[in-house]
């Protein structure tokens, strides 16, 4: 009963959001990308910290190379998608070369070092003017189909991406990977003595963690139509993914989502009421979220049930 | 019976509804502005130049359409010096607010971004503070701006130090890696080159860079004799304090985008003397303009009595870019935007702030910027002849 | 020539560098906490100076006790108050609530104190030394030479005063030092207050030379990663290592590959010897 309740309501939701763009108008239909492409962040990012519990703050830089190499891509002349599809191989290959060297630290050091890489790669592509436009930015070009319809198409995208991103999710919960994450976060080298290839398992999270948000930063350089390394590398686009899983709850696919809805309303409601203040309201958000909801709003709801 | 009574009030209210809102006719312009962040002192800037014209339009009665007379409603919004959030907030502002057009966010690369959202909804965009060629290079037809491009400002002064100061032969270039402040570094950098200046050093600095030292040590040790510093004013403050402790004496010392600013030569001092820079405006310059504002000096007097200061040209360009659409919507006689759109692209018309017509990509072509010096503690107009104020004074200390 | 002076321009920097970096390594080793609110205690100290000299002609250096008992007081109730109560936690949540702490600090700082840059401009300035043709500006090394002061006193602090033996002790074993009688949760805060005080002495004699902006944190913060893992942590002695190093050689890359990448090559110096070397120069085996 329970699962066909769940289905229902997955179907349910689906309906909804596929019909969403007809019903509301532009701005609307831009709040609910947005939305959808915090999903995507919030979803990769439990592969490496709320599975592994490996602390990544790579989201930015992931981000900035996918935006970086699918504008770059499309401003040569690449079709869209196929500049997406390249952006996101280039950032997955990155992050399992990248992976191999910082995935020996752990703790803070891995957190520092993931973070730090945002910034190196800020900084390259500040440097590397020729290529990247560096401080002048980078134009890609307007899709000629109409403003309510471009608006529906890079919904539909970013949708298609959040979709793949929670399958993928849950396909891993459910396998042997999935496990095998969960047990290197409760125990590294318990796991590793007991056969577990934390090396490999490690790289894979990592990798996962980067393919969709790579994909996620192309599809948003052509969304936008105009990147700069400060932008599209912000610090923000790191950390905002981890406040949104722990306010949804890690561990499962859900709080991520949920997380990310979350946070998007909050952040559209503060921004509009609370102009000069909005980044202390964040502040203060996080602040309430570690003492009063260390487990995120999942666990709220559990209690709820079994209370 | 009180049912049908209150359906019946409403039927009556109705025809009284739309003729009431009839009487009140009004022209709103979106403006997103930083004004929070590192930006915000420009952003503040422009919206006091925004908030003058506003007014005076006000005062006037309200913009001619036709026969009816149209108030001015600003409609602002603050992107936190974010880029990303300026282009939604500009589409917020055309789809949620519904302003009838925009002003640019401040700066190049803000307004290059944002330029993409009102060109794809049809919305005339004036830009009040994007100088750089590059902005305006895609083809756009609804956006404006009202700062000539960036070798206007290059060339004169090239042209001025050529033929005064002949002991120059080399020249240092120092850039703010950004769009504006390394676009304007590049065009000095043709400029200089085409006069047979040696260009010693050309080096860029990362956004936020506190420290200075090294590059200037090394343009200390390639001997130029004139340094040309690009940047936004507190990099430049930074700069000249930091020339002053390595001990560089140069005989000419040019600074984009800063000197203008009041608050450049409060931070700096006696070291301010004799540093040049070029704007493209300056309070000295005299016009007769058919604008709101009319002469020059009456948009001084109006900004001084307003703000107890001299506008400087970020000021000055913000008011110029609401005087210039007024003036283009009383020659369309419409609000209608493509009717605004082909006044301004059409445009002929002298105003407070200068000659103003618009070239093919929409960026202002018939301005002549002036060239200064900071003299005695204030800046000082050298070029163009018909304004000169004194002669350039050679060496900076 | 140019080598001496650029040489000169780092080791000037670097003892700056070392003043910065000094606290936020003292938390680091001894907490296991990384302060991301090291950068805007830095810039409230340099505010504390700067409001000190405009109100009251208080020249900055001579600030620098106001700056940092300033510092300690709010530095102490936010540890004992907030973050005391996570130190069991793992080590993302003390993270993102230092982070979300720095956020409000800084809005709050925004808000208070504007984006503006404001600058201390000392009426008589102090001039610039001269050694045989490599040029030092004497406010830049009389700041140093202050900020090498500080970082000595505090040394002389922990390994001297009662307070510091326990702050020392806790840093080599917690639970020991627990069973030896010392308040681990009093000395967590006087140690989060220290480093604060640090920060905010730096922020003081920095108001002589850089500008001042709640804008300037996180450009701190950078500089005190690099140098923490340059130098090795939770010592005196590291930071001051690391913070002349990262000073030498930001400024010979300058000259090297161009001013504007001396940030990159910092940070990529940080990741090679966060995987090559993580114990810094000096620095003992911190937390994993």
């Amino acid at each position: 009963m329970r699962r066909a309740l769940g289905g229902a309501a997955a179907a349910l939701a689906l309906a909804a959001l596929a019909a969403l763009p007809f019903a509301g108008g532009n701005y609307a239909i831009r709040l609910a990308t947005i939305m959808l492409m915090y999903c995507v962040l919030a979803v990769s990012w439990s592969f490496i910290g709320g599975l592994a519990g490996y602390p990544s703050f790579a989201t930015a830089a992931f981000f900035g190379l996918g935006a970086y190499a699918g504008a770059i891509a499309q401003t040569r002349g690449a079709p869209a998608w196929a500049a997406w599809l390249g952006a996101a191989a280039l950032t997955a290959l990155f992050a399992a070369g990248l992976g191999v060297t910082l995935l020996r630290l752990r703790g803070h050091y891995f957190a520092i070092a993931s973070l730090v890489v945002a910034e190196v790669l800020r900084e390259i592509a500040n440097s590397a003017t020729g290529l990247t436009g560096g401080g002048m930015g980078l134009n890609l070009p307007i899709l000629r189909i109409g403003v309510t319809a471009q608006a529906r198409f890079y919904y539909f995208v970013m949708l298609a991406l959040a979709l793949a991103a929670v399958a993928a999710h849950g396909l891993v919960a459910r396998h042997r990977l999935g496990f095998g994450l969960r047990s290197i976060q409760q125990n590294e080298d318990a796991a590793n003595m007991l056969g577990v290839n934390t090396t490999l398992y490690k790289t894979l999270a990592f990798t996962l963690s980067a393919v969709f948000v790579g994909a996620a930063g192309a599809v948003y350089a052509a969304w936008v139509n105009y990147i700069e390394p400060a932008d599209v590398f912000d610090v923000l686009y790191s950390v905002k993914p981890i406040v949104m899983v722990l306010l949804g709850g890690a561990g499962s696919v859900l709080g991520p989502v949920l997380g990310a809805v979350v946070f998007l309303a909050l952040e559209e409601l503060v921004w509009r009421k609370f102009l000069t203040i909005h980044a202390g309201v964040l502040g203060l958000l996080i602040v309430a979220l570690i003492y009063l909801l260390p487990g995120g709003l999942l666990t709220l709801r559990a209690r709820r049930l079994r209370a | 019976m009180k049912t049908l009574l209150a359906v019946l009030a409403a039927l009556l209210a109705f025809p009284f509804g739309p003729a009431a809102d009839a009487a009140d006719k009004v022209v709103r312009v979106g403006a997103p502005l930083p004004l929070t962040g590192p930006l915000s002192p420009e952003g503040l800037k422009q919206k006091r130049g925004y908030d003058l014209w506003a007014d005076a339009a006000n005062a006037a009665g309200g913009i001619r359409v036709g026969a009816d007379r149209y108030k001015v409603e600003l409609v602002y919004n603050d992107y936190q010096s974010n880029t990303p959030r300026a282009v939604q907030l500009a589409e917020k502002l055309i789809t949620d607010d519904k302003v009838n057009f925009l002003f640019s966010p401040f700066g190049s690369g803000a307004t290059k971004a944002a330029s993409g959202v009102s060109e794809k909804y049809g919305i005339p965009t004036i830009a009040a503070t994007a100088s750089s060629e590059e902005v305006y290079n895609q083809g756009y037809k609804f956006l404006f701006g009202t700062f000539t491009p960036n070798p206007t400002l290059t060339e004169p002064l090239s042209s001025i130090v050529k033929a005064k100061v002949p002991a120059v032969k080399k020249v240092a270039i120092l850039a703010r890696n950004d769009l504006f402040p390394l676009a304007i570094a590049q065009e000095m950098d043709k400029s200089a080159k085409k006069r047979g200046f040696e260009v010693v050093f050309f080096e860029k600095y990362a956004i936020g860079t506190m420290d200075h030292a090294s590059a200037l040590t090394q343009i200390k040790a390639a001997q130029p004799q004139w340094i040309f510093a690009t940047g936004y004013i507190n990099d430049l403050v930074l700069i000249r304090k930091q020339m002053g402790d390595l001990g560089i004496a140069v005989p000419v010392v040019t600074m984009i985008a800063g000197p203008a600013y009041k608050e450049f030569v409060e931070a700096t001092g006696k070291l301010a003397e004799n540093v040049s820079s070029a704007a493209w405006w300056h309070p000295a310059v005299r016009y007769r303009g058919q604008d709101v504002f009319g002469t020059t000096e009456s948009y001084n007097r109006a900004f001084e009595a307003r703000h107890k200061a001299v506008p400087d040209y970020a000021e000055a360009s913000a008011s110029a870019a609401g005087a210039i659409l007024q003036v283009a919507i009383e020659r369309a006689g419409s609000v209608d935007p493509k009717k605004v759109r082909d006044a301004l692209a059409g445009l002929d018309a002298m105003t407070f702030f200068g000659p103003v017509k618009f070239g093919p990509t929409g960026q202002i072509v018939s301005l002549q910027p002036p060239v200064f010096q900071i003299q005695d503690g204030r800046p000082v107009v050298i070029y163009p002849e018909a304004i000169k104020q004194a002669e350039l004074r050679i060496g900076v200390k | 020539m140019l080598v001496l002076q650029v040489l000169a321009n780092g080791l000037v920097l670097g003892g700056l560098y070392a003043c910065i970096a000094v606290g936020f390594s003292l938390v680091w080793g001894v907490l296991n906490v990384i302060n991301i609110l090291h950068g805007s205690f830095i810039v409230l100290g340099s505010y504390v100076a700067y409001y000190a000299y405009t109100a009251w002609g208080i020249h900055p250096f001579v600030a620098v006790p106001l700056a940092g008992a300033v510092l300690f007081l709010l530095a102490y109730a936010l540890q004992a108050g907030v973050i005391n109560p996570v130190m069991a936690s793992p080590v993302l949540t003390t993270l993102i609530l230092t982070f979300g702490l720095d956020l409000l600090l800084n809005n709050a700082m925004l808000v208070l104190f504007k984006a503006d840059y404001r600058k201390v401009n000392l009426a008589n300035p102090l001039g610039v030394l001269d050694l045989g043709g490599i040029v030092m500006p004497l406010d830049r090394v009389a700041a140093m030479a202050l900020a090498l002061l500080l970082t000595g006193a505090l040394y002389g602090v922990l390994s001297a005063s009662r307070v510091g033996r326990a702050i020392v002790a806790v840093r080599m074993d917690r639970e020991a030092a627990a069973l030896m009688g010392v308040n681990v949760g009093r000395i967590y805060a006087v140690t989060f207050g220290l480093g604060a005080v640090m920060a905010g002495a730096a922020g003081s004699l920095l108001s002589v030379i850089f500008p001042i902006s709640p804008l300037n944190g996180p450009l701190y913060l950078g500089k005190a990663f690099v140098i923490c893992v340059l130098g090795g942590l939770g010592s005196v002695g590291g930071a001051l290592v690391g913070g002349l190093a990262l000073g030498v050689i930001e400024s010979f890359s300058a000259l090297a590959f161009g001013p504007e990448h001396a940030l990159t090559v910092a940070f990529a110096l940080l990741i090679v010897l966060l995987v090559v070397r993580p114990t810094g120069l000096l620095g003992r085996r911190g937390y994993e």
